[in-house]
């Protein structure tokens, strides 16, 4: 009877590891970006999966990655997530910190379908959940031709006429990473895009966009901006087309989200299952056809035009600079303090 | 022991909404960074040594000093009129003055900064004037730099300054003044020497009120400098918010409040001082 009891326990808690997406009902909750991510998200990934499993999926409004990742350190003792949607670079700091949950194929196997890059990103802990790379986005209406390369924003005519977000912001490193990778071959080669900045400071009205690049180009403060193609992307839509998106010949390099399930999840069962979800070929379509970030599951059959419309496109991927995020969270700190010495302080407003 | 019930619910709130915050704060600044940016749990002093062994926290900490004295100076000056003519008015219309006058309290300081866009901004009003009316071909740069961020303090402290002077002046006994007039001194003469004398301690509290929000200004620096001004409470947010570095962030603070603090104490003791 004994014997029989604790078999059955192992043989549930075999199942229960090994297939996650057959957890049925009850809730959980997700910690994501608010916003326009969120709407979009929840409406193509979120409530399908609900449709699906009876679970109810509870989307809180995580803020920026650094937000969330405090709320997991405030809430380590008792945790009030399941999953987390987080930057790379702060999601790496969660998996050290043992704020989220190690997991790999064995556990979930629908990680093995992932791409290699996909994989790599999370280290031990949760794998990339989507790609988002830099773009150069620019007021169509004051901007014409078209550009082509970041090389447009160095344009005399365009003095006061550029929002750049500065490091620690990540588009600023991103930026940084793909001048000198233009300059030297090199990414990392900081020295080599140092000039280039300088050249830019000039025309550079703010470092800091408020709220953001794309809402200044719409009330007409500046003409080009840095951006994240997601969100440019379904803003070039929403305004008719005035802000345009380029992926500049000079280079990309990519964003990347992780999705984690959170150390001691009150619902792991569901977390998993979730986790599961938004990582099928299924999810991956609906969302990268709905908000234009690239999969990162290669079995996604996205549509041609959504393709086009992310780095992943036959014709971009040559353009994508292999930043490692690891090795830039290093380099950080002393970027940072170069673009304060020599950049912004050489802009001269 | 009655007394001490009565503070009770005080000290209990204060607790709870001040000091078990900074005390948490104070423990976090003793842990440690690796250099992935992950927070190791220690007893150490060392994130201390490195953001004072670091010459841009002193630059940080001269740049916050400057900006603050310099708009603290400005926002008590320009209250000054703004309270005399208070004091002038007839006694029926003085509250609505002193109403208008800390007003701007009423408003978010986030939307009175979108304001101060619309108005400073490249393509905003006064460039839009100057242009307009043939004075300038380029736009002057009012905003995005450190002139916008003097300009947007000096505005979101004037409020602060009314209130002290408003306070201290109403305390003034216009038969002074009156006693100087009939004894022949002229309007800016009575000023000179006998008002501004008397008004000398309510003008230092305004000073030092505001010298101590500005050292702690957050949202005007950062929404109005463009990215070009760094004082100390940017940089803390920054740390917290963008390298996610708590522990330098939560060291700094309480290097900004330790130095507060001892402006707090200066600000009551050059007070007392002048009272006596």
């Amino acid at each position: 009877m004994r014997r029989s009891a604790i078999l059955a326990a192992f043989t549930a808690l075999g199942i229960a590891a090994a297939a996650p997406a057959l957890a049925q009902g009850g809730q959980m909750t997700l910690q994501a970006y608010a916003g326009i991510f969120r709407d979009n998200y929840t409406e193509v990934v979120v409530n399908p999966f609900t449709a699906r499993s009876g679970t109810q999926v509870q989307y809180f409004d995580g803020g920026t990655s650094a937000q969330m990742l405090g709320r997991l350190r405030a809430q380590k003792a008792d945790p009030q997530t399941d999953v987390v949607i987080m930057d790379v670079t702060t999601a790496a700091v969660a998996c050290a910190e043992g704020l989220v949950e190690r997991i790999d194929a064995s556990t979930l196997p629908v990680i093995g379908q992932l791409g290699e890059m996909a994989r790599e990103a999370g280290g031990a802990c949760g794998p990339a959940v989507t790609y988002d790379h830099l773009v150069m986005v620019y007021d169509t209406r004051a901007v014409q031709p078209a550009p082509t390369r970041w090389a447009a924003m160095w344009d005399p005519a365009q003095r006061g006429r550029v929002a750049v977000s500065a490091p620690p912001n990540i588009q600023g490193l991103a930026l940084t990473a793909i001048l000198a990778k233009a300059a030297s071959g090199d990414w990392r080669n900081i020295n080599a895009a140092m000039p280039r900045l300088r050249e830019l400071a000039p025309n550079v009205q703010t470092f800091t966009p408020n709220p953001d690049g794309y809402t200044l180009i719409l009330n007409d403060q500046v003409r080009f901006a840095t951006g994240w193609n997601a969100r440019a992307q379904l803003y070039s839509d929403q305004s008719q087309g005035r802000i345009g998106v380029v992926l500049p010949e000079e280079g990309t390099a990519f964003q990347i989200n992780t999705i984690n399930v959170v150390a001691n999840a009150k619902n792991r069962a569901q977390a998993l299952a979730f986790v599961a979800h938004a990582l099928s070929a299924e999810a991956q379509k609906a969302f990268t056809e709905r908000m234009f970030y690239g999969p990162t599951n290669p079995n996604a059959q996205v549509s041609q035009a959504a393709l086009n419309r992310t780095a992943l496109a036959p014709q971009f991927r040559e353009r994508i600079v292999g930043v490692n995020w690891d090795e830039m969270v290093r380099l950080r700190e002393s970027w940072n303090q170069r673009w304060r010495r020599e950049v912004i302080a050489a802009s001269g407003r | 022991m009655n007394a001490a019930l009565l503070l009770l619910p005080a000290v209990l709130i204060l607790a709870a909404g001040f000091l078990y915050p900074v005390a948490l704060l104070g423990r976090i600044s003793l842990n440690r960074t690796s250099d992935i940016g992950a927070m190791e749990p220690d007893l150490t002093l060392a994130t201390f040594e490195k953001v004072v062994g670091d010459d841009f926290t002193w630059e940080l900490a001269w740049n916050t000093a400057t900006l603050a004295a310099g708009s603290a100076l400005a926002a008590t000056a320009l209250a000054l009129p703004v309270v005399l003519l208070i004091r002038a008015a007839p006694p029926r219309w003085r509250g609505l003055l002193s109403l208008m006058a800390i007003a701007p309290l009423l408003v978010s300081g986030t939307a009175r900064i979108v304001g101060w866009l619309a108005i400073l901004g490249d393509q905003g009003l006064i460039n839009a004037a100057l242009e307009g009316l043939g004075l300038a071909t380029e736009p002057l740069r009012l905003i995005n730099n450190l002139t916008g961020v003097r300009i947007g303090l000096t505005e979101s402290l004037m409020p602060y300054a009314c209130l002290v002077l408003i306070a201290g002046l109403g305390r003034l006994d216009p038969r002074l003044e009156e006693a100087a007039a009939t004894l022949g001194a002229t309007r800016t003469k009575t000023f000179l020497r006998v008002t501004l004398p008397l008004a000398a301690p309510a003008l230092l509290a305004a000073f030092l009120l505001t010298f101590v929000l500005g050292v702690s200004a957050f949202i005007t620096p950062r929404l109005m400098g463009g990215g070009r001004v760094f004082v100390i409470a940017t940089e803390i947010f920054d740390l917290a918010l963008e390298t996610v570095d708590w522990p330098a962030a939560a060291a700094l603070a309480m290097l900004l409040l330790g130095a507060l603090a001892v402006a707090l104490v200066l600000r009551t003791a050059l007070t007392r001082s002048a009272r006596a």
